[in-house]
């Protein structure tokens, strides 16, 4: 390992240490962060299944509806229609962030004027088409918004496991061999130390004997 | 903000009913302006578009979906149905992310 690059001396082994404590104190932080986008991924997921198939249904049923009012009044007369239906939508988009990821809530509001046409020689399928249709577009803003948060959620989930993997697998095996090492080090300076001084005691010693 | 459909003409002409404006696109290059047109609209909040106008420029839309925070883009199934073998959102997140959940 790279530990023979470090000189053992005390300076670099405080330096070190403290590393290593800011490295542990990192992993800890984004296994949590991990864990809380992990338990809301999971919560959206269950409500974007649900909602896909509400979805499909909404919308085969709405284009089932548009498809019979074409075939009973003719396309033209559907197309003018539907142009005369004067149905405004507005969405506002908010944030709401979670764990530093922003992710977007939907409002969507319908700004109606009814009635748009004649009752009389219209088919009724054309109804049911209009109503099918808004309703799916108002299940279609809350997916598109669980949709995007997953999707972002997930990337985050992703950066986050590759961060605290290189923390746990890389960063701090590395620096506690490295405490370790300098440790050692430092330890054995200290007792060759200590029999060098033994040692010229002991010469000292016999020297005063002699004279 | 508002919606913007692009898709077959039944889709467009059916959501065009509720007040949504949109393009119809039948070929990758009509896909791709209807697209660009929407993206550069500011007041595009999301885009609908079909799945099987969205399959014709995947790389352009997979784009927006996963880098671009703005506009959302949702693909929702055309008048034949859903798009027989479309991952669904659980496969779609684990083939994307790496991540099984």
């Amino acid at each position: 390992m790279a530990s023979k690059n470090v000189a053992p001396t005390k300076t670099n082994l405080i330096k070190l240490k403290q590393e290593l404590k800011f490295a542990k104190l990192g992993h800890e932080l984004l296994d949590q962060k991990r864990n809380i986008l992990v338990i809301e991924l999971l919560k959206l997921i269950d409500q974007t299944v649900e909602l896909q198939d509400r979805i499909n249904d909404a919308l085969a049923n709405a284009y089932r509806s548009f498809e019979e009012s074409v075939l009973k009044m003719g396309k033209l007369t559907v197309v003018n229609i539907s142009s005369a239906v004067n149905v405004t939508t507005d969405i506002v988009i908010k944030d709401r962030r979670v764990m530093g990821v922003s992710l977007p809530i939907v409002d969507t509001t319908f700004n109606e004027f009814p009635p748009y046409y004649s009752p009389t020689g219209t088919n009724f399928w054309i109804d049911v088409a209009l109503k099918s249709f808004k309703d799916a577009l108002k299940i279609l803003g809350r997916f598109a918004e669980l949709k995007i948060s997953i999707i972002r959620l997930a990337t985050e989930v992703h950066k986050t496991i590759r961060k605290v993997n290189a923390l746990e697998k890389i960063a701090i095996p590395e620096l506690t061999e490295f405490v370790k090492f300098i440790q050692a080090r430092l330890e054995e300076n200290e007792r060759d130390m200590f029999i060098l001084m033994k040692m010229v005691k002991k010469r000292l010693e016999s020297k005063r004997e002699k004279a | 903000m508002k919606y913007f459909i692009i898709g077959d003409e039944d889709a467009v002409l059916g959501f065009g009913m509720v007040g949504v404006f949109g393009r119809v696109a039948t070929n990758p290059e009509e896909a791709e302006n209807a697209f660009n047109d929407a993206i550069n609209d500011r007041n595009t909040g999301i885009i609908i578009i079909t799945e099987r106008i969205a399959e014709l420029i995947r790389a352009k839309v997979d784009r927006y979906i996963f880098s671009e925070r703005f506009p959302l883009i949702v693909e929702i199934p055309d008048r034949q149905g859903p798009l027989a073998g479309k991952a669904g959102i659980r496969d779609m997140v684990n083939q994307a992310i790496g991540i099984k959940l």
